[in-house]
């Protein structure tokens, strides 16, 4: 069947998980109906309830892309600020950096050759 | 339909490169007749590939010889050894053709509406088809000096193409840097193929794949095609060039890049496992292809992570997916030869040959959805970004797909080839898959990040007034999605009709050999 994906030790169905989806798809959108029928669009009911706070505006309650995963850049901080330094943005840099690769191969491989 | 069959090969090149210098000529008649010519040229070039694909699925690797009495006959009476132009087409080159020839059509329809505003559009699509005939030469030749033609034809048209809206000083500054990267690369080609015409006065790749000694010239001319082409691709550490570049691109052209990318990987692997295949040291030069591809994926993704310029984002994760293929096909090529390659090598290679077809779909697709952010904001900064999905249905969907797919999760494509990679190359070093499932995990956390920051949150007063993206864009994207979902129902036919002939067509290095030399009178 060409839906079944299998190559010895992988066995791979999308129709299932298709299936699933579309089961729990059906699901929320069950439950979503059975929620309340008398909501009123631009009324309290939809406005944003903040502990009796005053709600920023659309923009500043926006978590920006510069705070989102502030933890992962914190504890890597040594590791960003050296990929950071390569990243020179000079272009003769990143010639050295293919001289230096091709070197190194060409000996690697000369020198395995001579080795083997 | 025989005959026109039979000249495939050479049409698939010519008919874009002759659709590239009418363009200024029909474009004077206006926008419609450009655009026909532009998508007609396309599709009809499309037809064929798909067309020779069948083909060379019933009969085997297809030969041509340009200027000889039959497209077959290789080598001219009193010769015994090819002299004229060979293009050889096999299963990997035709697989790389499909994906070609796909992104490509859908990257000129998405252009229609995406460079609807800029100047100089007859130039934009004349460079665009020029591009395309370049990328087809690369994957078709089979003539190492052609490749290097190629290769400049596909980089010069390229670096005017990121360098196309010349009024930002960034685009100047990408392009510069797209084509000093790319002619040291194609000069150390040519160097390399130099090397290789003073042992062996040829240029054939097929004959060269004969009579090559792996002499210590051999192995230094390795090197070169290899990281020359390593280089392209975007392979760490030879990858700070391409966000800079890639980024500022229009987004039609960024997707095209993507397949030059590929165009380059094709070229790496055909070098390494065709022209080396019979005398190559496996083992080594497969470590230093997994190696740079373990640090490729490691890099590109943390780096992705990081970025807020969603152009740059995206340009970090196509770098980071490159390194999933050069593991893959690294794996097959250190076990060439050996008994692990029926066990595991050949399902590594075809899971690394499979995430380069995956990747075609998903990535141009998200690199179209940064140009309708862009389109719709006015800006790349994610930052300056929220609340676009109130707007952008169309677009925040295919994203959806796109990150879904890029990132593994079944049901989607991308599960399907990253399944492949992990299960094969875990009997080779566990360490490998490890880091896959790592990178993976990452790209799935960073895709959030900026469909969060771009898409979710409360309308933003400032994009209030605006409206989705133009049809054509949409088209274009959902030619991309549309192959995404193929992919994802069809995983086995997939892989039984484009993958495994693919993989075969490296490892079967004689066959290439066969279809060129065996035609001797």
């Amino acid at each position: 069947m060409t839906f079944i994906f299998e190559s010895g030790y992988t066995f791979w169905n999308p129709l299932i998980w298709i299936i699933v989806f579309l089961v729990v798809a059906i699901m929320v959108y069950f439950f979503r109906r059975s929620g309340q029928k008398g909501y009123k669009k631009d009324t309290d009911q939809a406005r944003i309830f903040l502990s009796g706070e005053e709600v920023p505006e659309a923009g500043e309650r926006h978590i920006r892309v510069g705070n989102i995963y502030w933890g992962f850049f914190e504890t890597l901080k040594e590791y960003y600020k050296q990929m950071l330094r390569i990243h020179t943005g000079i272009v003769n840099d990143y010639m050295l950096w293919f001289v230096a690769v091709t070197v190194v191969s060409a000996i690697i491989l000369v020198v395995a050759g001579l080795v083997r | 339909m025989a005959s026109l069959l039979a000249q495939a090969p050479i049409l698939i090149i010519a008919i874009p490169l002759v659709a590239a210098f009418l363009t200024p000529l029909i474009g004077m008649r206006g926008d419609k007749a450009r655009k026909a010519l532009v998508v007609g040229s396309l599709a009809f070039t499309a037809f064929l590939v798909f067309a020779l694909a069948r083909d060379i699925s019933i009969t085997g690797i297809r030969v041509y010889t340009l200027g000889a009495t039959a497209p077959g006959l290789t080598e001219p009476t009193g010769f015994m050894f090819p002299v004229r132009i060979i293009l050889e087409v096999d299963g990997m080159s035709i697989f790389f053709g499909i994906i070609w020839a796909i992104v490509s059509l859908a990257a000129a329809i998405y252009s229609f509406s995406h460079i609807a505003s800029e100047t100089g559009q007859i130039r934009f699509f004349t460079l665009l088809l020029l591009m395309v005939a370049g990328g087809f030469g690369m994957m078709l030749t089979g003539d190492l000096f052609n490749l290097f033609v190629f290769l400049e034809i596909a980089s010069i048209a390229g670096g005017a193409l990121i360098g196309f809206r010349n009024r930002f000083g960034d685009t100047q500054e990408g392009a510069f840097k797209y084509i000093v990267v790319s002619a040291v690369a194609g000069l150390m080609v040519l160097l390399g193929t130099g090397i290789l015409y003073a042992q062996y006065n040829s240029l054939n790749m097929a004959f060269l794949a004969q009579a090559i000694q792996y002499t210590t010239l051999d192995k230094i001319a390795l090197a070169l095609f290899l990281i020359a082409f390593a280089m392209k691709t975007g392979m760490v550490p030879l990858h700070l060039w391409f966000p800079d570049a890639y980024s500022v691109a229009p987004a039609s052209i960024t997707g095209m890049l993507v397949i030059t990318s590929h165009a380059c990987m094709y070229a790496a692997f055909r070098v390494c496992f065709t022209l080396y295949g019979g005398v190559i040291d496996g083992l080594v030069v497969g470590w230093i292809i997994i190696i740079l591809g373990l640090l490729t994926m490691f890099v590109g993704v943390t780096m992705a992570v990081y970025q807020k310029d969603v152009m740059r984002f995206m340009s970090y994760h196509a770098i980071s997916q490159l390194g999933y293929m050069w593991v893959g096909v690294g794996v097959g090529l250190a076990v060439l030869g050996t008994p692990a390659l029926l066990a595991y090598g050949r399902d590594a290679m075809t899971g690394g040959i499979f995430h380069i077809l995956n990747h075609a779909m998903y990535k141009p697709l998200l690199f179209f959805t940064g140009g309708a952010l862009f389109y719709y904001t006015g800006t790349r900064d994610l930052a300056k970004m929220g609340g676009l999905a109130h707007k952008m249905k169309w677009t925040t969907v295919l994203y959806i797909i796109g990150t879904l797919s890029i990132s593994g999760i079944p049901p989607l494509n991308g599960f399907s080839s990253k399944i492949l990679i992990y299960e094969s190359v875990f009997r080779f070093n566990p360490i490998l898959t490890i880091v896959g499932i790592i990178v993976s995990i990452l790209t799935l956390a960073s895709f959030t990040k900026a469909f969060h920051s771009a898409f979710m949150g409360a309308e933003l007063p400032e994009y209030k007034g605006g409206k989705e993206v133009p049809k054509s864009m949409i088209i274009g994207m959902v030619i991309l999605a549309a192959g995404i979902v193929l992919i994802t129902l069809f995983p086995s036919l997939i892989v039984s009709w484009a993958l495994h002939p693919a993989a075969d067509a490296l490892i079967d290095h004689g066959a290439y050999i066969n279809a060129v030399m065996g035609a001797v009178p």
